[in-house]
């Protein structure tokens, strides 16, 4: 298999209608986000994150990193979500694709339930030095999670 | 009512690595600025021409204070290495 585009995961939409992801920021739920190979297999009924296909390097540990919260808001008739950009900091690793996921899902601890799965659209690689993931501008056409 | 109304869609994420060093302020700095503020393309051009120039000014100023806080950390690094006797080590980064 291989990365495929960006795409939410199903459950979360149903894990969202059921009050279970709270991105508020600083109390809200914590999220992280694992890089993986383009060997990965996911697809919109991924539920849980995976260390099957899970990059490994220095500068990354399994599980990936933990992201910051940036308190949803709303523009026009749109809300949505957005986190600060990641830095793995000297890391040497070789990335297809990213997949964020919940630790603290309905205010449990250690869960691993999906939000997102991100496509980098092409292997990308630091050698001793920064991989930064940078979240789109934070507005109601770019917002890395948009409810129109 | 768009015809989006009430779907849920994921961003693009932009991935930024380097080789044998860190972000430079400026690179740092081209991120923070598309953070703070974005021009639109359709803005009339008088007011595209006023945002541009801030953006410029802005950025500028962004860099000179990233430089300032690395220089800073670089002394609180050097202190930090001459309490635990790396003379040598301190004079490297000081020289950075």
């Amino acid at each position: 298999m291989a990365f495929t585009g960006n795409f939410m995961c199903t459950s979360f939409k149903q894990e969202v209608l059921q009050a279970k992801h709270d991105f508020t920021a600083s109390t809200g739920h914590t999220f992280k986000l694992a890089l993986y190979d383009n060997n990965a297999s996911f697809t919109a009924a991924t539920t849980d994150y995976t260390a099957t296909d899970e990059v490994s390097g220095t500068g990354y540990s399994a599980g990936g990193g933990t992201l910051t919260n940036v308190t949803p808001t709303t523009s026009g008739t749109t809300a949505f979500a957005d986190f600060d950009d990641l830095t793995f900091s000297s890391a040497t690793i070789t990335a297809r694709g990213a997949l964020i996921y919940n630790t603290t899902t309905g205010g449990g601890s250690s869960t691993t339930e999906t939000v997102v799965v991100l496509d980098f659209g092409a292997d990308k690689t630091s050698t001793a030095g920064d991989f930064t993931i940078v979240f789109p501008t934070a507005d109601a056409s770019n917002a890395i999670i948009r409810i129109a | 009512m768009s015809s989006d109304a009430g779907k849920i869609h994921a961003g693009i994420v932009e991935v930024k690595t380097t080789h044998h060093r860190g972000f430079s302020p400026e690179e740092v700095a081209e991120r923070c600025l598309s953070k703070i503020m974005s021009v639109s393309d359709s803005a009339p051009p008088a007011i595209k021409d006023q945002a541009h120039a801030f953006q410029e000014n802005l950025r500028s100023v962004l860099v000179f204070y990233m430089k300032e806080a690395i220089k800073s950390d670089r002394t609180t690094v050097c202190n930090a290495l001459l309490d635990a006797g790396q003379k040598d080590l301190a004079e490297m980064i000081r020289r950075l």
